[in-house]
Formats: structure tokens, sequence, C-alpha cells
């Protein structure tokens, strides 16, 4: 089990790890250990586990610039322009942008205005792929909130006579923590400000530490911060047809902390539903040099009735390099839902399925089939190139 | 209207009509709708006497429809399994019966049937499911048509030559292309289902991918008549395994003048798939297809004996897990 800071035997460093939580809730909701072995042939539970980045570390653009960046505006009515580059792609990484910089300036989520994703006007974001805008353009958007902060602190606390460490924002208000009523509103802070040293912006980016070992292919795979992922699959296979149906899912997922859970069990769910697509219908394949499955009304994927009950557990370790604590929650939670629907379709008839889709033709061949399997018989040939020795971390001295 | 504007079509619901016009399957100049005929959306009757159906009624309206909850439950189960709500709402029974049968490299976009070669059914001249055959292997999508052969059905057809009336099975013909003997002039306006002579039971079992919706890649319908407890006739129907629905009941006849069991459903469903000749050219392996009508077959018939349909001895299922 990897432990909160440490490092893994290539180098990737771990700044927080859940997984353990995860396990436990899965496997104590689903009651796996007792079901497990008492369930009728035909019915199963499978479980797996996975791990994934919070952002590549390694650009995709080869320079030494920020990942993201996020620049803001305040307004003489206490209101907050927000230009970052990152676009929202539905999982909700508007939402964290205004939630980040609300919260450190003690505002409202209807103070923030946001543009996003407009290259005539926002500063660079490198896209929502990765896992990778809350983590990185929320860490922009701290950092960009805190300098406006300081600035706005400093103007207040000059005007309060008191120090900048006494005070707090919250409620649209500046005050001192010890004395509530010794303080300002916001707006008044932001025109205090301005009326000293004009406008009031704050530009705030991100760019994830350089991670990798010391060997060549290191810079594949560090990432800032790990999210961690535990699922169980319940599946019911009809044992002549081979069809299978899921109808109940746990999933237990290390997210650092949920800025906002409902965002976050929605990313989860909707990881779950499209690995069981990917799991058991969805396939890429070729015939007469054309894709076979051109259109959605055959490349078949779960609908509504199709999906099953998820239950949701959201683990926090508060991650100290992401945002208030955050880590991923777009891609990670899908991971281990595919092994878990194969390790449970073992688990009720005794077959293993070595490739996705697992269609109910695989699972009936495989029920007849000697070895019990269907799926490549091998590793495809591959000649390895020359191993490279490199060091490994202090903690794997010896190991 | 049809006669003086030749490749017209006809249009009820419209849900298999509209998409496949997308898709540039028709060349259609006109469209004729059939919304406005008086009595075509009428269920009358009951199994006892025997029943009137409107070609323009709902699919919606006939999977839930009380007159068709007992000999004749069937056709409630097919056109309560056809696709989604929505489509349901909108598509009709006349329809249902003339789903222009379907092929997957027939039902794509132009563009798709443009680079891979037209086949023989649109635009081209050679099959593609079975390159050296002579005629289209498209496949009868209908969920309707096999419960339409197994309850009897009589269709009403009629055209500027007037009307005419024939069973459900000779609405059909086996060809991918030509697949039907109503004429182009012709519209259905009603389906009689016969009156139910003593007890009566049926089913219809589907095969899918999905639970939700998809058509069917395999149907199954059986209609039992009884007396005393034993078989007095038996009559059966596949659909999607061709390119019409096709009769089984000379393969059900074992059943004929017996008590069913479970032994005999086995056997009589073990004989029974043989005239399935799924291709590849629906959803998932035909060889699979192929499999499951003995396994369909069975729990169909158990289902319309009032046995537990998945527990049979082809299709031992875990009780009471399906969905």
């Amino acid at each position: 089990m990897p432990k909160s800071d440490s490092r893994t035997v290539n180098w990737l460093r771990i700044t927080s790890c859940g997984l353990e939580d995860c396990i436990n809730k899965v496997v104590e909701g689903s009651r796996f250990l007792e079901r497990r072995t008492s369930m009728p042939r035909g019915r199963g539970l499978g479980f797996a586990v996975s791990s994934y980045l919070s952002g590549a570390g390694t650009a995709i653009y080869w320079n030494d610039m920020p990942h993201s960046e996020v620049q803001l505006k305040l307004d003489r009515n206490g209101g907050v322009a927000l230009l970052c580059g990152a676009i929202d792609i539905g999982q909700g990484s508007d939402h964290i942008l205004a939630a980040i910089v609300a919260e450190v300036l003690g505002l409202r989520l209807e103070d923030i205005q946001l543009t996003t994703a407009d290259t005539d006007l926002t500063p660079i974001d490198l896209g929502s792929y990765s896992s990778r805008v809350t983590f990185m353009a929320g860490n922009a958007a701290k950092s960009a909130a805190e300098k406006v902060r300081e600035r706005l602190f400093d103007v207040t606390a000059k005007a309060l006579d008191c120090q900048v460490d006494e005070l707090v924002a919250r409620d649209r208000r500046i005050y001192r923590r010890q004395r509530p009523n010794d303080g300002m509103s916001f707006a008044q802070a932001v025109q205090l400000a301005e009326s000293g040293d004009g406008v009031v912006t704050g530009n705030g980016s991100y760019t994830p530490p350089k991670l990798a070992g010391p060997y060549k292919g290191s810079g594949v795979g560090p990432s800032p911060a790990y999210s961690y992922s535990a699922a169980v699959v319940e599946v019911d296979v009809d044992i002549k047809t081979g069809e299978v149906r899921v109808p109940e899912v746990w999933i237990g997922h290390d997210i650092g902390r949920s800025i906002n859970p409902m965002l976050v069990i929605g990313q989860v769910e909707g990881s779950v539903y499209m690995a069981l697509g990917e799991a058991l219908m969805e396939e890429q394949t070729f015939r007469l040099g054309v894709h076979k499955f051109p259109s959605l009304l055959e490349y078949k994927s779960p609908t509504a009735l199709e999906t099953p009950v998820m239950h949701t557990y959201l683990i926090e370790t508060i991650d100290r390099e992401g945002p208030f604590g955050a880590k991923e929650a777009g891609q990670g939670p899908l991971l281990p839902v595919i092994p878990a629907v194969a390790n449970a379709i073992y688990n009720a008839v005794g077959v293993r399925i070595d490739e996705i889709p697992i269609t109910p033709d695989k699972v009936l061949k495989a029920m007849n089939d000697k070895g019990k399997r269907v799926g490549p018989k091998a590793v495809p040939p591959f000649e390895f190139p020359p191993l490279i020795n490199a060091d490994v971390p202090e903690e794997w001295k010896g190991k | 209207m049809a006669v003086s504007n030749p490749g017209a079509m006809f249009i009820a619901g419209g849900t298999d009509l509209v998409p496949n016009l997308k898709r540039r399957q028709f060349d259609v100049t006109t469209l004729i709708s059939l919304a406005g005929l008086p009595e075509s959306r009428r269920i009358d009757g009951d199994p006892a006497s025997g029943m009137t159906i409107g070609a323009g009624a709902t699919l919606d309206e006939l999977a839930h429809h009380r007159a068709l909850a007992g000999a004749h439950r069937a056709l409630a189960q097919a056109c309560g399994l056809v696709s989604t709500p929505q489509i349901r709402y909108m598509g009709t029974l006349g329809g249902n019966l003339l789903v222009d049968p379907r092929c997957n490299y027939y039902n794509q976009t132009y563009s798709w049937r443009k680079a891979v070669g037209f086949c023989l059914k649109k635009d081209g001249d050679i099959c593609l499911v079975a390159r050296s055959s002579p005629r289209c292997w498209a496949v009868s999508s209908s969920d309707s048509a096999p419960v339409a052969l197994a309850l009897m059905a009589e269709v009403t057809l009629k055209g500027v030559q007037g009307e005419r009336r024939i069973p459900a099975a000779s609405l059909y013909k086996d060809d991918g292309i030509d697949y039907t003997t109503k004429r182009p002039d012709e519209i259905i306006t009603a389906i009689d289902l016969p009156r139910a002579t003593g007890k009566m039971t049926s089913a219809y079992w589907k095969l899918r991918r999905r639970p939700a919706f998809d058509f069917p890649i395999l149907g199954v319908a059986v209609a039992i008549s009884w007396d005393n407890g034993s078989v007095r006739e038996v009559r059966g129907a596949l659909g999607a395994v061709g390119s019409h629905p096709v009769d089984i009941t000379p393969l059900l006849e074992p059943l004929i003048g017996k008590r069913t069991d479970d032994a005999l459903i086995a056997e009589v469903a073990d004989a029974a798939d043989k005239p399935a000749r799924p291709l590849d050219n629906t959803d998932l392996s035909h060889y699979w297809r192929k499999r499951m009508t003995r396994v369909y077959i069975e729990r169909t018939i158990r289902d319309a004996v009032g046995l537990d349909p998945t527990a049979g001895r082809l299709s031992a299922q875990v009780k009471g897990s399906r969905t």
C-alpha cells in the first residue's frame, strides 16, 4: 500500500494516499467478504483498485512555462472578474474556480464573474484533459486570490491600525479575527486599495514541480498528486445466454478534498457509467475498411435503465500539493470498474474474459472452453530495447 | 395520390420512415399522411369474440390495452418491447408490421454506405453480407410480425383495386428488399385477431443487447390453445432470423395433445431452432444469435404455459435474478 509522503520504486512522489480507506468502504458497503463466497451461480462480486494522476507533471508543450494561469480583476462594488483559459466541458471546473476564489476572499459565488477559454481574453491553460483542471487551474486561482487578498489586507490593516495576520476575509467583509466588529466591507477595502495604487488585480499560475526520476523515460508518470479508487461490482450473469447485467456498484474515491461533493459524486458516477460501457459494450472495430459501428445506433453504451445503483464513498486525505487539498475526479474512478466487472464474472461463473468488451458470446464461449478463458493467449511479441540501470529512491535501497 | 405520385410513401408514426429518409435510404418526393383516416386507431372486441385493431393504433396503446392482457398477451408484450416510450407513443401497429428490413450495411448514413460501397438494397449491385448472393438478406426487424403469425392475425389491405383480407403470413416475402406483398398503392387498414376458442395463452420474447431499447436480434412468439390442461393447438414464429418472420408451427407439433412439462418443452425447443439462419448483419455475433434461438424458444413456451421462463432445462437461470 503506498504511504503518504513517500516515493514509489520508479520515483513517483506520493503526497497522499487514501486507498486503504477506499478499500475498507467498498468492502464493508458491499459485504464483499461474506457475500463473495455465498452467492448462487450466476451472481458474483468483483473487486479492483486503481490510481490516477492529477494532471501530468510533464506538459504536452515542451517548455518551462506554467500549465495554468488565472487573472483576477476586482471592481469597486466588490465584484471579482476571473479570467482563465480552462474550459468547463461539463465536469464543473467553472464552479471550482469560482468556489476557490470566493473561499479565499470571503465572497459568495455570485460575486465572481467568469470568463473562461476565450483565447482573446484569457491567459493560458493547457486544457481539460489529463484530470488536471481542478488541481492546476485551481491552484492558479488560489494563488491569484491570495495575492489580491494580501494587497487588500495591507490597506485594511493600515486603516484599522492592526497587524495583517489579525485579519480574516469572510461574509463579504474584512475584519479582525478577535474583534469582528472592527473591519470594513470587502467593497470598501477594494476602494481603499484602488484609491492608493490603482486598479486591483492579481495573477496566479501553477507549474508542477519537476519530479521525474533519474532515468530515461521517467518523464511519463510523474504528477503532483495521485488519486486512488477502489470498486466492488456485482454482476448477474445469465448462464445460458452469457448476458451480463450489473445491478449494483460500490466505489470509493480518494479525492483529497471534495470542494463540491455533488460535483465529485457526479464525476465518480459518470466514470462508473462510462466504465460499464467500456467493459460490456463499446468496441472500435473495422469491417471493409470502415468503422463497423459508426453511429450511436450501433455503438452501444448503457442507457439509464442499464445503469446500476451506485454507492459512492468520498475519502478525503487533504493533499498538501492540491488546492485546499483537492485531487482529481475526472478519470481515476473509471479505472477499477472494468477489472472489477471481469473479476465479478469470474466469481459468478468461473470464467476469465481477457479482453473488452465482455459480450455475451464471449462469456458463453469461455464457459464451454476447457481453459475457461477467452481473449488474447499471450502478450504480442515485442523486442525490448536493452535494459537501463537506474537508481532507486533512498527508501527502496536494499529491498 | 399514391398512384399519381410514383415513389410516394405513406407515413403514419414515421418512426421508421423518417430516420431512413434522413440517411437517404428512401428517395421520396411525396409523403402521404395516414393520420386523418377514420377508425384507424380503433381497438375493438375482446378475445372471446375476436378483435379488430386499426393499423394506426399506437404501440403504446396496445402495450397497455386491457383486452390484450389475456389470450393475446404476446401482442401487448411485443408492442411494449419496441424501442423507447417516445417511439411507442408515435409508432403504429401497421407501421411496425411493415418495418423496413434492417441490415448493418444498409441502415447507415449515405456517406458511410458510399465509403463501403453501396449494397443491393440501395444504390448498389451486390449484397455485402453474402457477396455471392443474388438476393438481399436484410433482417425482418418487426416485433409484432412474428406475433401476428402466431396469433393467426389477418391483415386488411385497401388500395385502388379495392379491399382484401389476407393471413398475416401472406403479407411477407422472404426477401430483404421486396419484403411485402402489399402493393405500393395499398395501406393496411386493420388487423384482425381471430376469436380464442376455449383457453388460449401466448407470449413473446425478444433478444437484444440492452433491455432499454434496441431492435430485435431474435424474436420468438408462441400461442397455445388448451383443452383441459393439454395443448390443443400451438403456433409459433421467429423474428429477426431472416428476411421474413419464420413460421415454426410444424416444429412445435410434438406439444399437441400433451400436458407440458420441463422435459417436453426443452426437447421441443431443442429441435425448433432449425429454420433460424442468422447472418452477420445485426448487432452481436450471428453464431451466438443462432445458439440463443433454442434458449429463447424454450423461455417463450414456458412463459406461454405459465412456467417460470428462465428455469427450464436449456435456460436454467438463477432464480429471481433477472431484472
